[in-house]
């Protein structure tokens, strides 16, 4: 017997609330956290009824899942499922942000959830989400419908060379917008943000005296080819790497103290490189299956494949470093 | 009072080393970043997806080109993180390792083609403002960084293809 449960945001969150109704053929509650299943989504399948399913050792196929359970920070997978047009649930209290933030909507998304943001919804609401639902549905359709209507009505004129020239450089003019505006939402959205949030820890760091620790420690370890090999091998370590991957914002951070590091010349600048493969060994790794659901991938390649590309990290990490070593050669000197 | 106010000017002193970071970053990166993103999604936009499609689609048969021409346009024309959507022209057996190698290409794509990954722009900016504090130029660095990144995508992909084969068994 399945029951519709309506999710709310929690103190810090954004978007929903969001109400879900399991049916026969949609009731999978994909839980996308690092592995396991996340109490809340474990939550949400007692309160439905639903099927929760670990997406790091399992996945399903899209069209049964009813609601997806991530934690993301805010670059890839908040944006990913509310693209695919599946209702996403963030444990992360995190808005409208990242890449796919165009997709991201209150109808269909809602962040920092907790247990007790989960309640069952009422027969009245369930009725209106379904009517919505409805709605929705309905409304590309008409939209379709009335650019039909249009380009019949245009299909009986023919253009002139004048206006065919006019409406082809219209439409280099406006890529050339969208790209500067697509730029600038990414500037203020992801770039801004993170230099706000970076430069705070770096100014803390070096006028509090923690730096001359980092500098201590860090630059030794980042200035040998066997410290750098080390770095890399404890990022690919496959119960580390998930971990460090989300949002890349641990690879940032290092990278930004490793630059002021380079920059003080406590670290010669040829070594730029293979410390660029080094603190990034564990790149993606938190998203193996999200990426590979993406690429179309059915859920037994998933479930094999996410331990594939951890293991393969062990050899390729440290030889990543060795190539980029190798390729350093002449570089600065 | 006096001390009450020397620890105030200690607050502010610990924010204004940071502050001095996040303005030299403002003024150094954001503009060539801003001005390089709109040229190259422009171009991007101008030869459209559909066109590196049946590109894509032929260079996948092979495993030189699998895990090197397939992940460069995927990143390039998509960016992350729509360009693991090009998995799906790549064989069910082959898919982990593609993922692997498109993943990894994400950040040595950003020396030259920011656009591709705007939200992660650190990994490389970070370590690359020290080389620029230093008065070096970047232009060598981001070329090896994209051309490292090219030997190691194909190596990742090999090894991670024989690892998921070996575990299907």
């Amino acid at each position: 017997m399945y029951k519709s449960v309506t999710i709310q945001r929690g103190k810090a969150g954004w978007g929903g609330p969001l109400t879900i109704t399991p049916t026969d053929t949609c009731n999978k509650i994909l839980c996308v956290t690092g592995g396991g299943i996340h109490p809340v989504a474990q939550k949400i399948a007692e309160m439905t009824g639903g099927v929760p399913v670990d997406g790091f050792s399992t996945g399903a196929p899209d069209e049964e899942v009813m609601v997806a359970v991530v934690d993301c920070g805010g670059t890839a997978r908040c944006g990913v499922y509310p693209k695919k047009k599946i209702f996403t649930v963030n444990l992360t209290a995190v808005g409208k942000s990242g890449p796919l933030a165009q997709y991201i909507t209150e109808s269909i998304y809602v962040s920092d959830v907790k247990e007790n943001c989960i309640t069952f919804a009422d027969e009245e609401t369930a009725a209106a989400a379904a009517a919505k639902a409805q709605m929705q549905a309905a409304e590309p359709k008409t939209k379709t419908q009335a650019r039909k209507e249009l380009a019949a009505m245009n299909a009986g004129k023919k253009k002139n060379i004048v206006t065919r020239i006019g409406i082809g450089v219209g439409a280099v003019v406006n890529k050339f917008y969208q790209a500067g505006r697509e730029t600038i939402d990414m500037v203020i959205k992801n770039i801004l943000p993170f230099m706000a949030f970076v430069s705070m820890i770096l100014g803390i760091i070096s006028a509090s005296g923690i730096g001359n620790v980092i500098a201590a420690t860090l630059s030794p370890l980042a200035s040998t080819l066997p410290g750098m090999i080390g770095i890399s091998i404890v990022c690919a370590l496959p119960f580390i790497s998930p971990v460090l991957g989300p949002g890349a914002v641990i690879a940032q951070v290092v990278g930004s103290l490793l630059g002021v590091e380079i920059g003080l010349g406590h670290i010669p600048p040829q070594y730029a490189l293979p410390a660029l493969f080094a603190i990034n060994a564990q790149v993606g790794a938190d998203f193996v299956p999200v990426g590979l659901s993406l690429g179309e991938a059915e859920p037994e390649t998933i479930e094999l494949g996410v331990p594939a590309v951890l293991y393969s990290r062990l050899i390729t990490g440290p030889a990543a470093v060795l190539i980029a070593y190798a390729f350093s050669m002449g570089l600065y000197a | 009072m006096e001390i009450i106010a020397a620890l105030a000017n200690g607050f502010i002193e610990l924010f204004k080393a940071g502050a001095a970071t996040f303005i030299s970053w403002v003024t150094g990166i954001i503009p060539l970043v801003v001005v390089l993103m709109t040229a190259v999604s422009s171009i991007i936009k101008l030869i459209g997806e559909d066109r590196v499609y049946s590109v894509a689609q032929t260079a996948t048969k092979y495993t030189i080109t699998r895990y090197t021409i397939v992940p460069i346009l995927a990143v390039i024309f998509l960016a992350n993180p729509m360009c693991y959507t090009f998995g799906r022209f790549v064989e069910e057996k082959y898919k982990p390792a593609f993922y692997d190698s498109t993943v990894s290409f994400v950040h040595p794509v950003t020396g030259l083609f920011p656009h591709a990954n705007g939200g992660e722009l650190f990994v490389y900016m970070g370590i690359a403002t020290g080389i620029s504090n230093l008065g070096l130029p970047l232009g060598d660095l981001a070329v090896r960084y994209f051309l490292v990144g090219i030997v190691v995508i194909l190596l990742r992909g090999v090894v991670t293809e024989k690892i998921y084969a070996a575990m299907k068994k």
